[in-house]
């Protein structure tokens, strides 16, 4: 593909790119509740692809099914809102059909850690540079309340009327334990640090993870709502925290659901190679010996 | 002589009856003949009993066949384990070790066989090659001595398979086929066995099966994805795409499991590539969801379906014909995905190309429906000329077409928009499971819901015009008809042409385009017949009853089908034309019952 100056993510430098927000809104209107966290995730996401400079063509946006996962078709990327929970594995297809493209993957907590929870540790073992964002607010938006595998013990819903049994998910701590080279946590609340971390986690050569606390105004919890969440919000960079240290990433995860820390937990400073590097290299060294008859 | 011989093997895994099998089809394929091994094993992966049938033939041979001319038993409890699939019968001739220690006349067999020996087999191979190992090619020489097949081939083969393996190893098993070769001819038989020499030697015959070929074809089509996940009989599908895809400038992903298998084909179409996977039962039942998202995104792909025995695990190491209506309804909603089936080994070569071109025609996924008989068999068969197929590729939206506003559904005459994909500038739109109008925008109208269903329906209709996808053979006037499909249709040839030879007024139907159902095909077929018989290998006759959902059939239309792993032979369906022909008026012997 034509993209000049390219860097180690396939990105060009940001003063290469006259891009504004417009450019990445499309013009279908968000459907969302007044209120709705994801608002803020999609207004950070325009911002992070401004400064990341790409034009919206060379980017694929592939979701699953939920309220978050309509976030594909209110940008002018080449969208794709699959079915429920398989938008990772739709979107390595397509990385691996065409490297050069910029593949973002979103969803809800149900989404991707309930009904594909199963693909999370294969795309992450396979790390091939794609970001994963999940609008995590700790229901099921989308079918009106129901548990969700973020939910906390004892919450009360439609689908747990005596309150939930289960102890949540923790996905922070999740996608660490299957090494992922990128893990972030933000807030709509946030929008700077929210959109530097997308753009982060897009510039990071592999699979990079960004857990999203975005509230459900309308069936989530009154105490986790956008103003209770930025009262909360302890920012990981003002805590000292160093982004290279894994295991004080993990540490720290373990408060998810108690504590509401933002900004990178874990960033590798020495990326593996990517399955999508890797495939570029086999096809050059078997084209190489024996070109195709 | 004989111009057409079936021999049936079968032993522990430890016997070597399966490669004695691959020897003998590589010599004969050599030699000139034509052939088809099929191999069936015990349930147990490695060391169980195994076995295998070879049918030999001067002309192509178009299936395994029924009763054994020649049966090799290495030890009866084996041997009698797979019954149905090695039938001895009156004429057949019976080999057997003679260490198993039975009478030739108390040989633990219903029918009483033209020629019963006892073979001292591992005698011969200890004081030949001093090892039990080279039993088998004891075996290879037995049948070279006794039923004159390919010696010199059959000897080359041993050369080149053991010459890695040092000079004493490969004395052995030379001084293992001589000994019986020579025991052979030491012990003439009472009647002369032999097969007729090959029609035409040499050429450029190959030995391969149904997966290889399968692989093969996928990327002459240019498949440039797979994406699947491993299971028994589609395995080799990837197997063999692994090596190779890479160099076509494709990958390949062996996934967490079917469904991202299938889901990554999706994103790999999406993203503008030719891409398929495969799978059999128990995978397919996984892969439905995404099947109907690539039919409401009108995304090109291949879903091959190697069919074994179902329901679940059911038999997975035996053919059915049984995942049809699993195909036809494979998900939820009006939708309409074609269907095809190759006939044998060397048609799924043709078949696997024009699933591509379909799909991509169309933009419409395309399920395949092989099965393990002919994904596993190996046959001899002739080169396949690659200039008689033609590569179609999707429909892109011209630069044009971009400027003036893209609208990925645009309704047209064909009902076919062009495709872009990620990567064309102006092309951009959302792909969606959920339905959508022209441009691709969400939309819960009934009124555009009932137009994208017209216009994803009504687009596959010029391919039910596709008579090439048809076989047809015998007078169009005949009175009897005969249909059948996939992997039961060369029996089905070979037993019309029987009839045939014996006069009986009957033509035969094969379609390779299962669905959608091609209503005029059928009602041209239906106009002369009385009676028609369906044969197929499934409980409920699948295709039978799919045939009966679409077109009014003629007042005789029967059903022949079997439940998987138990093969429906030639001779049992020239019986029921037969019977079909008793009741037809037109025929003089008729009576009516
Ligand atoms: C196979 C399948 N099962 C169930 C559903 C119904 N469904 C749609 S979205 C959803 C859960 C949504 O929750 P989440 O992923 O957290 O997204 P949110 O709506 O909260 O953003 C469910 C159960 C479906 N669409 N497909
Ligand atoms: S239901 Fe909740 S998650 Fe869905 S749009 Fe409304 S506020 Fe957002
Ligand atoms: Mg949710």
């Amino acid at each position: 593909m034509s993209s000049p100056a390219i860097t180690d993510c396939g990105c060009p430098p940001p003063a290469a790119a006259p891009l504004t927000i417009k450019n990445f809104r499309s013009e279908l209107k968000p459907i969302w509740c007044p209120g709705c966290g994801d608002y803020g995730v999609v207004t950070a996401l325009y911002r992070a692809l401004v400064n990341i400079g790409r034009p919206p063509h060379e980017v694929a946006f592939i979701s699953g099914i939920g309220c978050s996962s309509r976030i594909p078709g209110y940008t002018t990327a080449y969208g794709f809102n699959t079915v429920h929970g398989r938008a990772l594995p739709v979107a390595q297809g397509i990385k691996m059909a065409n490297p050069d493209l910029l593949v973002l993957v979103a969803g809800g907590d149900g989404d991707g850690f309930s009904i594909g929870g199963g693909h999370v540790p294969h795309a992450i073992r396979r790390n091939l540079d794609l970001t994963y964002i999940v609008m995590d607010n700790h229901i099921y938006g989308l079918t009106k309340g129901q548990l969700s595998p973020t939910t906390p013990r004892g919450a009360k819903t439609p689908s747990s009327s005596h309150g939930s049994m289960e102890q949540p998910v923790n996905p922070l701590l999740y996608v660490l334990a299957y090494g992922a080279g990128f893990v972030a946590q933000g807030i709509p609340a946030d929008m700077d640090g929210l959109t530097k971390m997308i753009e982060a986690a897009i510039r990071y050569p592999g699979f990079s993870f960004v857990n999203i606390q975005s509230p459900c105004v309308t069936f989530g919890d009154p105490n986790d709502q956008m103003k209770v969440q930025k009262a909360k919000m302890r920012k990981l960079a003002e805590m000292g925290h160093d982004p290279t240290n894994r295991l004080h990433a993990m540490d720290l995860a373990q408060a998810y659901g108690t504590e509401l820390y933002t900004g990178i937990f874990y960033q590798n400073p020495n990326p593996p190679p990517t399955y999508d590097s890797q495939i570029r290299e086999r096809q050059a060294a078997l084209q190489a010996t024996a070109p195709a008859a | 002589m004989l111009n057409d011989m079936i021999i049936g093997m079968a032993g522990s895994g430890g016997d070597g009856i399966v490669s004695a099998g691959d020897a003998l089809i590589s010599a004969s394929a050599r030699e000139g003949y034509y052939a088809m091994l099929t191999k069936s094993f015990g349930s147990q992966i490695r060391g169980g009993e195994s076995s295998c049938r070879l049918r030999v033939a001067t002309t192509p041979v178009l299936n395994p066949g029924g009763t054994l001319d020649v049966a090799v038993v290495l030890n009866w409890e084996d041997f009698l384990r797979f019954g149905g699939e090695l039938p001895v019968g009156p004429d057949t001739v019976v080999l057997y070790e003679k260490k198993t220690g039975i009478e030739p006349a108390a040989i633990p067999l219903e029918v009483k066989p033209a020629i019963v020996l006892a073979v001292p087999m591992s005698e011969l191979a200890m004081k030949s090659a001093g090892t039990l190992q080279a039993k088998n090619n004891v075996v290879l020489g037995l049948l070279a001595g006794w039923f004159g097949l390919a010696r010199e081939a059959i000897l080359e083969g041993i050369r080149r398979k053991f010459s890695k393996k040092g000079a004493e190893i490969l004395q052995g098993n030379e001084r293992a086929y001589a000994a019986g070769l020579e025991y052979a001819d030491q012990h003439p038989l009472a009647r002369d066995f032999r097969l007729s020499p090959p029609v035409a030697r040499g050429g450029k015959r190959r030995v391969v099966d149904g997966n290889e070929i399968c692989a093969e074809a996928a990327l002459f089509a240019g498949c440039k994805f797979f994406g699947g996940y491993p299971i028994t009989p589609a395995t080799e599908i990837m197997q063999h795409l692994q090596k190779d895809i890479w160099k076509h400038g494709g990958s390949l992903l062996q996934a967490e499991d079917e469904i991202a298998g299938i889901a990554a084909v999706v994103g790999a179409s999406f993203a503008g590539k030719k891409a398929m996977t495969a799978t059999s039962g128990p995978g397919f039942s996984l892969k439905s969801e995404v099947i109907g998202l690539a039919s409401i995104t009108e995304l090109p792909l291949v879903c091959v379906n190697v069919q074994r025995g179902g329901p679940s695990t059911g038999l997975p190491t035996k053919t059915e014909q049984a995942d049809l209506f699993a195909a036809v309804f494979s998900a939820h909603g009006d939708t309409v995905r074609p269907v095809l089936a190759p006939i044998g080994v060397r048609d799924v070569f043709g078949v696997t190309v024009e699933a591509f071109n379909i799909a991509e025609q169309y933009q419409t996924p395309v399920i395949v429906l092989s099965d393990q008989e002919i994904a596993q068999r190996k046959d001899i068969i002739d080169p396949v000329d690659t200039a008689d197929f033609k590569i179609v590729d999707r429909v892109k939206p011209t630069p044009e077409e971009l400027a003036q506003g893209y609208n990925r559904f645009k309704f047209t005459d064909s009902g076919i928009s062009p495709l872009s994909h990620p990567g064309m500038p102006g092309g951009s739109y959302l792909a969606a499971g959920i339905e959508h109008n022209e441009h691709g925008d969400p939309t819960s109208s009934g009124e555009m819901h009932e137009r994208m269903n017209d216009k994803r329906l009504n687009k596959l209709n010029p391919l039910k015009q596709r008579r090439d996808l048809f076989i047809l053979e015998g007078d169009p006037s005949a009175p009897l008809g005969v249909i059948s499909w996939g992997g039961m249709a060369g029996a089905t040839l070979e037993a019309v042409r029987t009839a045939q030879a014996r006069g009986l007024p009957v033509k035969l139907l094969i379609p390779k385009l299962i669905y959608p159902i091609a209503e005029e095909v059928y009602r041209d077929f239906f106009a002369s017949l009385q009676h028609c018989l369906v044969v197929e290998q499934s409980h409920q006759g699948q295709l039978y009853r799919i045939i009966r959902m679409w077109v009014d059939v003629p007042r005789g239309f029967t059903s022949l089908a079997r439940s998987g792993a138990n093969p429906i032979s030639p001779d049992a369906i020239v019986r029921r034309i037969a019977a079909m022909a008793e009741n037809t008026p037109a025929t003089p012997s008729t009576t009516s019952r």
